[in-house]
């Protein structure tokens, strides 16, 4: 029985980490719903969402600047979203991410044809355009930044973040 | 712990399954199927022939497609293959195949693609000689190997085939003086043979925006009209007209609104323009600048040199987007798109005085899913919405509100 229980932990380990392994180079697919789950996931704590797209040419520019950010705030949960029209790049996406220093981060890529029906669920009067930040503090407040985000306005909310905790 | 290794090879297999399975299911696509067919169509352009047969390009499954109809859109005729392979066209949201038909029946033909991994895209052109039977051997419009991309086309009263696009040659330049390069710049060409060769490209407009449609019509005889979404000074992505004086000689940079848009992005949400047979320019446009947000329509009676004050289109709450104007035989018509959470729907208002007032905005269209954006066009008697949708195919559908 130990044994069954040890191979049974094992295996649990084995998904487990075959799934972090997957969420890592995997690009998660964001569909109906994935922005509810998104907050709720990271309710509590400060997140900061990008949107961005492999066809931007200012989303190229910003992307390793948002990299560098990450390393040096592991207290700000990331997380990056490629909200180009067809979402039928990921290899694309992910080797832009790669490239930028944002592989370990938590990275989906619009999965729905439909993107009228997702943007209008992350924000009714968002269009398409972007790069677009949404910096989330902890008590759900949601801070929008239209276009390229000044990586100093970042370091400002993320201190904020931390000097209210 | 060999059975324990195996189901966990089995249940890697089934994650990565599930993943796949996600991310390439149909309904993450825009396109209903994958063949070249008009139902599996993203885009489709429309154009009237002089005889009334109405012409329809589209891309699908990689390949643009030509079809005509005789019957204003109920049936078409067997497609006709401008590509011969598959190609990475480009699929922004603006992008679109373009065509115009001339008084002989030339069709002439323009569309981009992406040339590399980079998403540099290349403006390509081809033109029909024969009815729509076969089309030329693809040629880029420019020889330049910058990206080109937004490419529009207009035909002039002569036949002149006037040709606009978006194009970062000079960013290489900028780089190379150490220099700041934003945006594109705003290139032309011209064809006096129906589109079978263009003159060397011409720049118009340095630091326009790069990642918008433009609207194209001509003022007068030789005398094209550009709208895009200019650059202004501090990042300001605002609406510009220029009036060609000729189809060789660009014009002044006039603003339609001060709408103070200051991002660094890209909106993928160009403008529209027509021009109606007294002169008069109408054009709408989106913005989310700080003095206005949304979608609006002005228009011009002096070349541009002062427009109307902007009139929002549409309801605030159901994200009103793609406006498209066109001057037609009962009136000035304006389609947009809205979306209730559910469903898109084409909104419609047509102004009988030339753009002064317009009618209550109506609901002619609508979808459950995904959808192009809605064009018009006329043959001169009447004006018809062409809108392709990924869940009920396209639709041409006459504009009701006329006589």
């Amino acid at each position: 029985m130990r044994f069954r229980f040890a191979g049974i932990a094992s295996l649990v380990v084995l998904i487990a980490s075959v799934a972090a392994l997957g969420a890592s180079p995997a690009l998660k697919p964001f569909e109906r719903g994935t922005w509810q789950s998104v907050l709720k996931g990271h309710a509590g704590r400060p997140t900061l969402v990008h949107f961005w797209g492999v066809t931007c040419g200012p989303c190229k520019v910003e992307l390793p600047l948002l990299g560098r950010f990450v390393k040096e705030h592991p207290e700000i949960d990331v997380v990056t979203v490629s909200a180009d029209l067809v979402p039928n790049l990921p290899g694309a996406t992910q080797s832009m991410l790669d490239k930028a220093g944002l592989s370990s981060t938590e990275n989906f890529i619009f999965n729905d044809g439909f993107v009228e029906r997702l943007r209008f669920e992350i924000d009714p009067s968002w269009q398409g355009d972007i790069p677009r930040t949404m910096l989330i503090s902890r008590d759900g407040i949601i801070t929008t930044i239209e276009g390229s985000a000044e990586i100093s306005d970042l370091e400002k909310w993320s201190a904020q973040q931390l000097a209210k905790h | 712990m060999i059975r324990s290794g195996l189901l966990g090879i089995v249940a890697f297999a089934f994650l990565q399954g599930t993943a796949l399975g996600q991310m390439h299911g149909k309904h993450a696509s825009e396109a209903a199927c994958d063949e070249p067919t008009l139902r599996c169509a993203t885009k489709a352009t429309p154009a009237f022939g002089p005889d009334g047969t109405l012409w329809l390009v589209w891309m699908a499954g990689g390949q643009i497609s030509v079809a005509s109809s005789q019957d204003k859109g109920r049936s078409f005729s067997a497609p006709t293959q401008v590509t011969t392979k598959r190609l990475n066209l480009d699929w922004g949201p603006d992008a679109r195949p373009k065509i115009v038909v001339d008084r002989k029946g030339g069709i002439a033909l323009a569309f981009s693609t992406f040339r590399d991994e980079a998403f540099n895209g290349q403006v390509l052109y081809t033109r029909s000689a024969d009815g729509g039977k076969s089309f030329a051997e693809l040629k880029p419009i420019t020889a330049s190997n910058e990206s080109q991309r937004f490419e529009a086309l207009a035909l002039d009263q002569d036949g002149t085939v006037f040709a606009a696009w978006l194009d970062k040659r000079n960013r290489i330049f900028a780089k190379e003086a150490g220099q700041k390069y934003e945006g594109a710049g705003l290139f032309f060409t011209s064809s006096s043979d129906g589109g079978t060769t263009y003159a060397e490209a011409k720049l118009a407009r340095e630091g326009t925006c790069e990642c918008c449609r433009l609207g194209l019509a001509f003022a007068a005889p030789g005398r094209p009209v550009v709208i895009f979404r200019n650059i202004f000074e501090g990042g300001v992505r605002d609406h510009a007209v220029m009036t060609f004086a000729d189809v060789s000689t660009p014009g002044e940079v006039r603003r339609v609104s001060n709408d103070d848009w200051q991002i660094n992005a890209c909106p993928h949400h160009g403008p529209s323009l027509t021009v109606a047979p007294n002169g008069t320019y109408h054009v709408a446009w989106y913005t989310n600048g700080k003095a206005r947000k949304g979608l609006f329509y002005a228009h011009s009676r002096d070349e541009a040199r002062t427009f109307s004050a902007p009139m929002a289109l549409g309801q605030p709450g159901r994200n009103p987007t793609r406006p498209f104007v066109l001057a037609g035989p009962a009136g000035t018509v304006m389609v947009w798109k809205e979306f209730d959470g559910e469903k898109t729907s084409v909104q419609m208002t047509i102004s009988r005085n030339d753009g002064e007032t317009w009618s209550p905005p109506k609901t002619i269209s609508s979808t459950s899913d995904t959808s192009d954006h809605p064009l018009l066009v006329s043959n001169g008697k009447r004006t018809y919405l062409s809108w392709m949708t990924k869940a009920d195919g396209y639709r041409f559908t006459a504009i009701e509100d006329q006589p």
